[in-house]
């Protein structure tokens, strides 16, 4: 018998199953997937870094810096597009634990919104330790108990200071072995929900789809015959911001401003869609998003690409980033592309797989264009 | 090339097989097992059959089901006096579909039973005859103001994500569907988990591990009941319909004691701690256990071994309803922390405790 025929053959079938998933093509929902079960708190973006990188194919050249960033390279020669995104979410990590075992919680970044704290109440939560994810739940009234006045005081919504997550644990020693150390991030548990329409909702789905997508449009660019340098960025602490000089100023982009000094960038960030108030739609196509309206060269190709493949874009206007603002502070020619985020920043996400599915291939576009815009 | 072909059809076989016929999952025996099988149950006040289905199919067999109307189902053994009767509810909290809208989002019956703004940006799962359909609590409209006003919506929305009533209606939603938040077993340690209706899955679970447990042959000289209710949360409603049926002496209703083991809660009462047992919860907010009576459990419990608590806290339950007409309300519990949360927690040695203490009294309370 030919064993070394057979050993040969089975070589080969564990080798198909090894190939990176986007390499294969996979289905972008299961990568959105994947990504939404890993936490990314600002700060503590390694697991998701891991993830990210495990997706990409030896055709890129994959860098971290010593913040957690990624810069992946496709082609060669000077690099003429940058695309960034976020690697990081909003959340929290262990300040501090009670004598009886509860955890409590602080944040680096300030919050996206006034009430975004209110949502950990009666909510489960993921602590990410070295070990791995534990489970935790944050303490809430029991309704019973509750008096009609302290009732009202919870509804106009609460602070960190009545936040304690319950993880099971009876003393300080308990939280010590499960693993839990002070600074471990925490973040909402994730639930993917699956809605009509090829929609996702879930907690910080919008930047796990953005991350996503910059996975796949990276690879389709590596992926093509002819394909001219470009850097595809996953930007650690991009939810952090400098201090001094009164705006803020995201630091993760600002590590790779100063890394790249990019000429041309396009930011992929997410935006608070249907809010009643004439913001862009779920499920109508990225958002072109300018601080401030100019028809720069990467809008017209932009705009060009997507006329050409048929994908709406939708456009706003106004507002503050601080991911563009150190772009925005040089010669770059910078500019927002965002995916339309319903219920932004609340534990239910949710976006639209066919506005996932056309940032990939705006993207990739792009990509496969590089400085020749 | 022949071994080669075996070789491959072996491989192919076998993933075929673990594929196509796993193995059946083992007969769930412990209150804890059954406990993690029927919290995740719809069933809603009204709507529990479901859950009475699978109380019914887990029953020794042997025992003669009843039921009434309402779909409350008992078991009798026994003869004589005096004439025990445990219960547990089957219900949750919960919503029905109220409406669709011409946008295609659903509103929602009733108010849940929940801290309002828990149920803000939360998913929820619309029971169907379709099957169940996901969907998103629509979060108050000012959100990211800063003068945001209290999510306390008059009515209660879900976004489904379809885009018209049509839209939603073929997905099979139609006004009365039950709607339950989207459940999910958190285990926090080994033997605690949190989740939504462990009030009173865990009681269901904990009285039918008992029932499982008993020589039922053995029981003489006095009549055992044991039952499961409906409609208990929207007011005592199917254990009221079983007082035209049934007359105890004795009843000991199993649900949950609402405890302030809780980083939140005064401790001045409520406070049975997670772990350290059963509860009787002799005063709650709809009857006062006869202390005689609980010493006589405290006994028995201390003869067999079992912890247990007695404590007061706030609540109704459903024995109340028996005694105008002559029992006494016993009610048994285990401490249920975050009450009528989505994150209800319970200790497998509180569940384990209860349970035996249903059988012991089952089998000698006089």
């Amino acid at each position: 018998m030919n064993i070394k025929r057979a050993s040969a053959f089975l070589l080969f079938l564990s080798g198909l199953t090894a190939v990176p998933l986007l390499a294969a093509e996979a289905d972008l929902k299961a990568h959105i997937r994947t990504l939404s079960a890993i936490p990314a708190v600002t700060g503590s973006e390694d697991r998701m870094a891991v993830k990210i990188r495990e997706m990409l194919s030896g055709r890129l050249n994959v860098e971290t810096d010593n913040l957690g960033s990624i810069y992946a390279r496709s082609g060669k020669g000077e690099p003429g597009l940058s695309v960034l995104a976020p690697l990081d979410e909003f959340g929290w990590f262990v300040s501090g634990v009670t004598a009886d075992g509860y955890l409590r919680l602080d944040r680096a970044a300030a919050p996206p919104h006034a009430l975004f704290d209110s949502f950990l109440m009666g909510h489960a939560v993921v602590i990410s330790t070295r070990s791995g994810l534990q489970n935790g739940v944050v303490a809430q009234p029991a309704m019973h108990l509750l008096t009609r006045e302290r009732r009202d005081e919870l509804q106009k919504g609460i602070s960190l200071d009545l936040v304690y997550v319950d993880v099971g644990a009876r003393s300080e020693e308990e939280v010590k072995d499960k693993g839990i150390e002070h600074l471990d991030a925490v973040s909402f548990r994730p639930d993917l929900v699956t809605l009509a329409n090829d929609l996702l909702s879930g907690p910080g789905l919008g930047h796990k789809a953005i991350c996503a997508a910059l996975a796949m449009a990276a690879e389709k660019t590596a992926a093509a015959r002819t394909t001219p340098a470009a850097y595809f960025i996953w930007m650690a602490q991009s939810r952090f911001n400098l201090r001094g000089g009164g705006a803020r100023v995201s630091l993760g982009a600002t590590r790779a401003q100063m890394r790249l000094k990019p000429k041309t960038v396009l930011l992929l960030e997410i935006l608070a869609a249907d809010r009643g108030d004439g913001t862009p739609s779920v499920g109508k196509g990225p958002v072109v998003w300018e601080p401030q309206e100019k028809l720069s060269r990467l809008r017209a190709a932009l705009e060009k690409m997507a006329g050409e493949r048929g994908i709406a874009l939708q456009h706003q206007t106004g507002g503050e980033s601080p991911l563009l603002r150190p772009f925005l502070a040089t010669e770059s020619d910078a500019l927002i592309l965002a995916l339309p985020v319903k219920f932004n920043q609340t534990p239910s996400e949710v976006v639209s797989l066919r506005d996932v599915q056309s940032l990939v291939e705006l993207v990739a576009d792009l990509g496969q264009k590089g400085g020749d815009l | 090339m022949k071994r080669l072909a075996a070789l491959l059809l072996l491989i192919s076989s076998t993933f075929f097989l673990a594929q196509a016929a796993p193995a059946p999952a083992a007969e769930p025996a412990s209150a804890w097992e059954l406990l993690r099988q029927i919290v995740m149950i719809p069933g809603i006040s009204g709507q529990e059959g479901k859950v009475i289905d699978f109380i019914r199919h887990h029953l020794p067999s042997g025992l003669r089901p009843q039921g009434d109307a309402k779909n409350d189902i008992w078991f009798t053994a026994g003869e004589g006096r005096p004439h025990l009767l445990f219960v547990a509810h089957a219900d949750e909290l919960g919503f029905t579909v109220a409406e669709v809208t011409s946008q295609g989002t659903v509103k929602l019956k009733g108010r849940g039973g929940f801290l309002p703004q828990a149920c803000e940006a939360r998913p929820f799962v619309i029971h169907t005859v379709k099957g169940p359909v996901e969907g998103v609590m629509v979060p108050r409209a000012d959100l990211y103001s800063e003068a945001a006003q209290p999510f306390a919506p008059e009515t209660y929305e879900l976004d489904v994500g379809a885009a018209s009533d049509k839209e939603a209606l073929d997905l099979g939603i139609n006004p009365g569907d039950q709607v339950i938040f989207k459940k999910a077993i958190i285990d926090l340690a080994p033997g605690i988990l949190a989740t939504r209706a462990v009030d009173d899955r865990a009681g269901c679970a904990a009285l039918l591990a008992a029932a499982r447990d008993i020589d039922w042959s053995r029981i003489a000289g006095r009549t055992i009941t044991f039952a499961w209710s409906v409609e208990e949360e929207t007011g005592l409603h199917g254990a009221r319909a079983m007082t035209s049926s049934l007359s105890p002496d004795y009843v000991f209703a199993i649900d949950t004691f609402v405890s302030s083991d809780s980083p939140l809660e005064n401790k001045r009462f409520g406070f049975a701690r997670l772990g350290q047992g059963a509860v009787l919860r002799a005063v709650d907010s709809s009857n006062i256990t006869p202390r005689s009576e609980l010493r006589k459990i405290f006994q028995l419990a201390e003869n067999k071994g079992i912890p247990v608590q007695a404590r007061s806290s706030r609540g109704g339950n459903d024995g109340s309803v028996f005694v105008a007409a002559g029992a006494v309300d016993i009610p048994l519990s285990w401490p249920g922390v975050y009450a009528h949360s989505f994150i209800e927690k319970i200790d497998k040695r509180d569940l384990d405790a209860l349970s035996s203490l249903i059988k012991i009294l089952a089998e000698e309370f006089r």
